[in-house]
């Protein structure tokens, strides 16, 4: 396989990191609240602006997701507040978001007795293409998603994870500019969700469409999004772009053959806060200086060292804990 | 980015040869998006598009609805009168329910308990199209294969009639006696498709909605028969005509509210119940409530499935 889905980033057309702007924004809500009767809220005055790419929409089970991507698709009316989806108010203009939108639902949605092309193909006539087109896109959506040469065999005898991929095809035969994807990977197993979030930043990378991919597992779809919406309780916990999640979480792994504990009260007089974790050390970067502090002390304590890296951590961990009460080292 | 790990599946190479390519072609409105529905939806009604299975029980049903129009044909050809056995207003009222039965409670649920089974309704929703458009288009696509299996067999009868008939005149009589049985046909239809569609969309399993609708229609029609007949033992005056219970006992089933209409309307051929006479009315209205009925409680149905 080529290299091309390693640099998602810059291929994409989107706004940098940072950038604040809402003007190009795909979705915007504004106080968005929804009331289930029976007093149960699924959206709480949730106000966010969702940019170009690929944005992970995370919380936990019930945090609001699936209502947000109902709301959204013009299919739920918010009891209050707005939503703009592609510049269409969802209470006025559904009907036109949904022509420009491809949504894969959470839920198993498909009947086992037709073939993986007839399925694709008919959704494709719902999207509103020409019988012709709609065939043609069908065989093209199932080959992107790697179904192509399973797409004559009916749906039933499908793995879970071919499932999940016929799913996402009838999300893009009709060519959206938006993907809302509802926990693409839930079900699979780990080479599975592998595969599936490799095919999502792909399609996000090379197809120039933008995603909103939901997940209960913020470790999981980190991997691929360039923004991060993170709701619990129906309310916005954080939106921020994928780097400056990352940025305030950077930790340096530093590891001695002997001499940790030396080490570590020395980094410690030097105004670092380093924690053992295993055999080694985490140290926070704070700043540039913090690698030369590193360097320096471990030069003048003569210690021989293993290892000196930069932990990416999990931004599931970022959320857990904002203590810093970190044990685990690995990855 | 860890997503480079090797883990695709064998076959996912090809992927990255030809690229994506956006559609740029026209795209359909909400109307031709219900017109490709219905034409969906009609072929699976007749189970076209699926297995030889699914084939069975529709072509089997109007196999046998098109027999007594043909049996027609080689009689008239036959008799030195050339007369028409079958009536165009009933066809042939004991056959023509039980073969409606079995087709609206087979066929009904392969339209929509299907999509409820599969919880495919989520992707219609997210289509451009309405929520209310799914059911519409069901709705159109049973009604059209109810009226292809009642009305077939009709102009089957027409034709077989007909080709022996001698003269224009012959001809003409026969055109004229055909439309008001047409029509009445129309009414069995879109009865029919209602009341088959709306119980077939409360269960996603379709044995169970098949017997739903079998056993609605089963046991209303016995119960109407049943009604009719005892109120038409009882002491009769000479000249007073049918029993008033009699008369009335038709409205519990579809089947026999359709034959109503038909005497109400005009229709001379003795059917199922006797003439309801002064209650004619009655028959109209009931059909139109039934109708009104099944085509709210669908949209009622529908405007909920699928929502959170």
């Amino acid at each position: 396989m080529l290299g091309t889905v390693t640099a998602p980033q810059q291929l994409r057309t989107g706004p940098g990191p940072g950038d604040a702007g809402t003007a190009a924004a795909v979705i915007r809500t504004d106080a968005l609240t929804k009331r289930y009767p029976g007093e149960v809220t699924a959206l709480a005055g949730l106000t966010v602006a969702i940019q170009p790419g690929i944005t992970g929409l995370v919380g936990a089970n019930g945090a609001g997701k699936s209502t947000l991507i109902k709301i959204l698709l013009g299919l739920l009316p918010p009891t209050s507040g707005r939503a703009v989806v592609l510049g269409h108010d969802t209470a006025a203009s559904g009907e036109r978001i949904r022509a420009l939108t491809g949504y894969m639902p959470e839920h198993d949605c498909l009947p086992p007795d037709v073939t993986g092309t007839e399925f694709v193909t008919h959704l494709g006539r719902m999207s509103g293409l020409p019988a012709t087109a709609a065939k043609e896109r069908a065989a093209d959506a199932l080959r992107h998603v790697g179904m192509y040469e399973e797409r004559y065999r009916q749906v039933g005898t499908y793995s879970t994870g071919m499932k999940q991929r016929v799913k996402l095809a009838q999300a893009l035969v009709g060519d959206p500019r938006l993907l809302l994807l509802d926990e693409p990977t839930i079900g699979l197993d780990p080479a599975g969700r592998r595969a599936m979030l490799e095919l999502i930043s792909r399609i996000g990378a090379e197809f120039g469409i933008s995603i909103v991919v939901s997940s209960h597992l913020l470790g999981e779809i980190e991997q691929i999004c360039d923004h991060l919406v993170v709701i619990d309780g129906g309310r916005l916990l954080r939106s921020d772009t994928m780097t400056s999640f990352t940025q305030v979480s950077q930790v340096l792994v530093v590891e001695v053959d002997e001499g940790t504990a030396a080490l570590q009260a020395e980094l410690a007089a030097r105004g670092l806060a380093p924690r053992r974790s295993g055999r080694g050390l985490l140290v926070r970067i704070d700043g540039e200086q913090a690698y030369d502090t590193v360097r320096d002390a471990v030069a003048d304590l003569g210690l021989p060292l293993n290892r000196l890296e930069q932990q990416r951590r999990r931004v599931e961990e970022l959320f857990r804990d904002h203590s810093g009460e970190e044990e685990r080292g690995d990855d | 980015m860890t997503t480079e790990s090797g883990a695709a599946p064998a076959g996912t190479g090809v992927i990255h040869d030809l690229g994506y390519r956006h559609y740029d072609g026209p795209r359909l409105g909400r109307a031709a998006i219900i017109r490709a529905l219905t034409w969906h939806s009609l072929r699976s009604a007749f189970g076209i598009g699926r297995g030889a299975k699914a084939k069975v029980v529709p072509i089997l049903m109007f196999g046998l609805m098109c027999l007594p129009a043909v049996v027609n044909a080689i009689v008239v050809a036959r008799t030195p009168g050339h007369a028409r056995v079958v009536d165009y207003d009933t066809y042939v009222y004991r056959l023509r329910p039980l073969v409606m039965l079995i087709f609206v409670a087979a066929q009904a649920p392969e339209l929509v308990s299907r999509d409820l089974r599969s919880h495919v309704l989520p992707l219609y929703l997210s289509r451009p199209m309405r929520r209310l458009d799914y059911p519409l288009a069901k709705f159109a696509a049973f009604t059209a294969a109810c009226l292809l299996v009642i009305e077939i067999p009709l102009i089957l009868l027409y034709l077989g009639t007909i080709v022996s008939a001698g003269g224009a005149s012959a001809v003409w009589d026969q055109t004229r006696a055909l439309f008001p049985g047409m029509l009445i046909g129309v009414a069995w239809a879109v009865l029919l498709a209602a009341i088959g569609l709306v119980l077939a969309s409360l269960s996603g399993r379709r044995a169970y909605a098949t017997g739903v609708i079998a056993i609605y229609l089963f046991l209303t029609w016995t119960l109407s028969s049943i009604l009719v007949a005892i109120a038409e033992q009882g002491p009769v005056p000479v000249g007073a005509g049918p029993p008033l219970g009699a008369r009335l006992g038709g409205l519990l089933s579809p089947f026999t509210v359709l034959d109503g209409v038909r005497q109400w309307l005009g229709g001379t051929s003795p059917g199922p119940i006797p003439p309801p006479g002064s209650v004619g009315a009655l028959y109209g209205v009931m059909f139109l409530v039934l109708l009104a009925a099944s085509l709210g409680g669908l949209a009622v149905r529908y405007r909920k499935v699928g929502a959170a």
